[in-house]
């Protein structure tokens, strides 16, 4: 049982070298893969010592299928999700990117954006045919060194998404990327790289879901988004994968001066689900903010890591993610505010509150600070606790009902942050809130 | 410039030889025993013999010795510090006189000039209910105030509570912090030496605050004291230590243990001023357990040594048992203070308050690195922590490491930290008034440390204002 064990443990942690996807792309592309595959190799399981994997266990992130042929999976897609198609009809997003399994790549509605210049299309097409551009960004920001499994995605990534704006295009509606993982057993290595020019805005949904229900899926996402001066970049994150999903995603963005970026980390779904944001403010005057929503229920784990490393002067950060937990959920938060000594006159702020709305339910936090300069105003707050009672006790007052009142407070909590989300979009986070909250 | 401000700035021109001249010095000293350097278990033997102690105390030192040696070193904190401590290069025994006096009279003169210097005679007349003074890796001079004596509180030097009192150190030596806890705790439980014990019996309030020094003289020397303290029921006790070292060109290590333990509805406060030289590596690990009802207090004072490793636990065990810790740490040029806090919420209804301030100046680094844990049987926990850093200097470092692991839904966790320099507006106003900036500066952080002196006797406050004064003297703006 045990050398059992330990066997399926190897070849787990082993892509063996004549993996198919390691041939995919130009001969660039082919070193950087295998150059990735064997770091993987190489590399030992994160240690647990370290806080980003002190609440949740590596192995859980290698693959029993990285060698399976992912392209025998059926292309079973009927048409892009409905209530994509009506947003699509009624012209509220500017195009719609499908992305099924990583093996196909469909874009919808973009003609008005390609006339402005715009390129979305697959991430392998972009390396064949923007060579220049995808080389010059493509694992700039992720790459083998970054850790273990962003290697793995390194080398296996597959179809991949590409998004570039040049300079001084605005993109009026958002972008919406939809990716979805068909049910069964198989492993999904979504990846995105995004480049919005000097001047030029960008909004972009990026939503993961499928998967089956059974444990037997595997995703591992990797995001790469650039920021140059004086863009201002919007982009939501929304996973909600069946539980049956583990998923692990990377999302490393880098601004530069005068830029300014939002992230919205939305994560519902999944078995397992670690997720690892992070912001390189890169250029004077770069802000970024990062605002999340983390609702787990039945016995999901989510753990979450945010990153906000100030490089230049005059740079500002703002961190609010909150997280709401039912049932025997649990989460992990680890957030790191690094402020180097060159970076002068910088703000930083960070807020973590977690909702704990079951007995069985479990919330860990870590917030951290690394200041290396006086020069700084820096600020983090965390709390852990349940609904308020005396909120409780006020509304019944006023003759709603507990479960209503318990509702109208969580739809407070979450609110400030729905609030910053394109109106669709927002209505059905609505929903899965409401959805979650049901018989509690 | 007044007449005032150009005295304080001569003194402040001298700080440099100020540690050395107050605390600096050392004495040349022929010992009454000073052992090999290096450990291994011919020393741990040799020290348990000529301590004569019994043979479940040295099977404790060879058990930990192992545990020693198998751990590994910490992988947090300053690691690169922590591989300059040469083990084999260190002095793990040296005792200076052949016996404990209890009068100061018969403490040899070499060692009473120590003590007059850093005035511990004089506080002990003035305040204390009892005192000990700790020189190497023994105690050498202990007293304690009459009526102590009569309502039962047993105030020791740790080596004495085993030879008088066996039973009780039998029952809670190491029962707070094992030799397994950590490398650190195993080294202090292999080679312990002296340190002070305290039984105050139930229902017993001492008024007056019980006092230690500890003073490490000689160069490579290693300093393990292994303090305990056990409050009975309903009792209240304040216990102060200090520490100083003189300046050597290499490093000494400062290695203790703290157990202590308060039952029902007792209550201790333990307040440290450590100000060792900065080449003083100071490991040490201090839990206490709570039991219903009870309270304990860390007051923690953290200005000197070059790396500190220091995170006072409390381990809340009883229904509604209370615990605070407030803790300070000043960061100067070459230093890094890895300080913080701990609290295990165990039980029911429990509350705790974490404060931490720290100032990091020059190239100075201080660390918070913080635990709140709350079990999942500990519902009605209320908890706080609260960690403000001061920078001063363009290099300076400042790291919030806390960690939050919350298992019940019926709890109030509150984390906080904030982190800056010293405000420009507040400088402003003040120099508008009339001070030079340096007083302006030193007004403000006096202010930000104020939340800790208060808390402290009238004497240390003091002490440590004047601390405070020299430490923010140059280089700063």
């Amino acid at each position: 049982m045990n050398t059992d064990n330990k066997q399926t443990k190897d070849t787990a942690s082993f892509i063996p070298e004549t993996t198919p996807q390691l041939d995919l792309g130009s001969a660039w592309l082919r070193d950087k893969r295998q150059e990735s595959r064997s770091v993987f190799n190489g590399s030992p399981l994160p240690p647990r010592g370290i806080h980003l994997w002190r609440y949740t266990d590596p192995s859980i992130f290698l693959s029993k299928h990285l060698t399976q042929d992912n392209t025998s999976i059926t292309k079973s897609l009927d048409g892009p999700r409905s209530d994509l198609a009506a947003q699509l009809e009624s012209n509220n997003i500017s195009g719609l990117v499908t992305d099924h399994a990583d093996q196909e790549i469909t874009v919808q509605g973009i003609d008005a954006i390609i006339d402005q210049g715009v390129i979305v299309c697959s991430l392998a097409e972009a390396v064949e045919k923007h060579s220049e551009i995808a080389e010059r960004h493509l694992y700039q920001l992720i790459n083998s060194d970054t850790g273990k499994f962003e290697a793995m995605n390194c080398a296996l990534w597959n179809q991949g998404i590409f998004v570039y704006v040049p300079d001084g295009v605005t993109v009026e509606k958002p972008l919406y990327l939809y990716r979805e993982a068909p049910p069964g057993e198989q492993t999904q290595f979504p990846r995105l790289l995004v480049v919005v020019g000097e001047n030029a805005e960008l909004t972009l949904i990026d939503e993961y879901s499928g998967g089956g229900s059974e444990n037997n899926c595997y995703a591992n996402a990797v995001i790469e988004i650039f920021g140059k001066q004086y863009s201002r970049t919007r982009y939501v994150s929304l996973q909600q994968y069946h539980t049956g999903v583990s998923s692990y995603l990377t999302h490393r963005a880098q601004i530069n001066q005068s830029a300014t970026m939002l992230t919205i980390p939305l994560a519902f779904g999944g078995d397992t689900s670690k997720c690892n944001y992070g912001v390189t403010l890169n250029g004077q005057g770069a802000e970024s903010d990062i605002f999340g929503l983390v609702f787990g229920t039945g016995r999901q784990h989510l753990d979450n890591h945010t990153l906000h490393h100030h490089v230049a002067s005059e740079t500002l950060s703002n961190i609010d993610l909150k997280v709401v937990l039912r049932d025997k959920a649990t989460s992990a938060y680890t957030g790191l505010i690094r402020i180097e000594n060159d970076a002068k006159t910088c703000e930083a702020y960070q807020v973590n509150r977690n909702l704990l709305l079951s007995s069985g339910t479990k919330a860990d936090t870590i917030p951290e600070l690394e200041i290396l300069n006086e020069d700084v105003q820096c600020s983090h707050g965390a709390t852990i606790g349940p609904i308020d009672p005396m909120s409780v006790f006020y509304l019944k007052s006023r003759g709603i009902e507990e479960s209503a009142a318990t509702r109208m407070i969580v739809a407070g909590f979450v609110g400030s942050t729905l609030k910053m989300l394109p109106v669709d979009l927002r209505e059905n986070i609505r929903t899965i809130v409401a959805n979650r909250l049901e018989n509690l | 410039m007044s007449g005032k401000a150009k005295n304080k700035n001569n003194d402040i021109a001298s700080l440099g030889e100020d540690y050395a001249t107050k605390y600096g010095f050392h004495d040349p000293v022929d010992y009454f025993h000073k052992g090999a350097k290096g450990l291994n278990h011919e020393v741990v033997e040799m020290i348990s013999r000529m301590k004569n102690e019994p043979r479940w105390m040295s099977d404790i030192r060879h058990e930990a010795l192992d545990i020693f040696v198998s751990k590994p070193m910490p992988k947090w904190g300053s690691t690169d510090m922590l591989a300059e401590i040469d083990f084999d290069n260190i002095y793990y025994f040296m005792k200076p006189i052949d016996s404990k006096k209890d009068s100061w009279d018969d403490v040899p003169d070499y060692i009473k000039n120590t003590f007059d210097k850093l005035g511990i005679p004089e506080a002990e007349q003035k305040f204390l209910g009892g005192v000990s003074a700790q020189y190497e890796s023994e105690v050498v001079y202990h007293s304690m105030k009459e009526n102590l004596k009569k309502q039962g509180i047993i105030f020791l030097d740790m080596d004495s509570a085993l030879r008088e009192h066996p039973e009780i150190v039998r029952e809670y030596f190491g029962s707070v912090i094992p030799a397994m806890d950590n490398k650190f705790s195993a080294l202090n439980t292999a080679v312990w030496s002296g340190g002070s014990f305290i039984y105050v019996p139930p229902g017993i309030d001492v008024s007056a605050p019980l006092q230690a020094y500890f003073r490490i003289n000689a160069e490579n020397m290693g300093q393990f004291e292994r303090t305990l303290i056990i409050a009975d029921k309903g009792s209240r006790i304040h216990y102060i230590e200090g520490c100083t070292a003189p300046v050597y060109s290499s490093n000494s290590l400062h290695t203790a243990v703290v157990e202590v333990i308060a039952k029902e509805d007792a209550s201790i406060r333990y307040t440290t001023i450590q100000n060792w030289a900065r080449n003083i590596f100071n490991l040490v690990t201090k839990r206490a357990s709570v039991y219903k009802n009870g309270t304990v207090e860390w007051v923690d004072g953290n200005m000197g040594s070059r790396l500190t490793m220091k995170y006072p636990c409390i381990q809340l065990l009883g229904e509604g048992a209370r615990g605070e810790i407030l803790s300070v740490a000043f960061a100067g040029t070459g230093q890094h203070q890895d300080a913080g806090a701990k609290v295990i919420h165990a039980a029911p209804n429990t509350s705790s308050r974490i404060t931490s301030k720290s100032i990091s100046k020059d190239n100075g680094r201080a660390s918070y690195r913080g635990l709140v844990k709350v079990y999942k049987n500990a519902h009605g926990t209320k908890t706080s922590v609260e960690c403000d850093a001061l920078l001063i200097g363009d290099n300076a470092r400042s790291d919030t490491y806390p960690t939050m692991e919350i298992d019940n839904d019926q709890v109030k966790v509150e984390h906080e930290a904030r982190v800056s320099k010293v405000a420009e507006d507040q400088l402003f106003y003040l120099t508008s008034r009339g001070l030079s900036e340096d007083d302006a500066r030193l007004l403000i952080v006096n202010g930000f440390m104020e939340p800790f002196t208060k808390e402290l006797p009238l004497e240390y406050a003091v002490e440590l204002n004047r601390l405070l004064e020299l430490e923010m003297e140059g280089g700063v703006g």
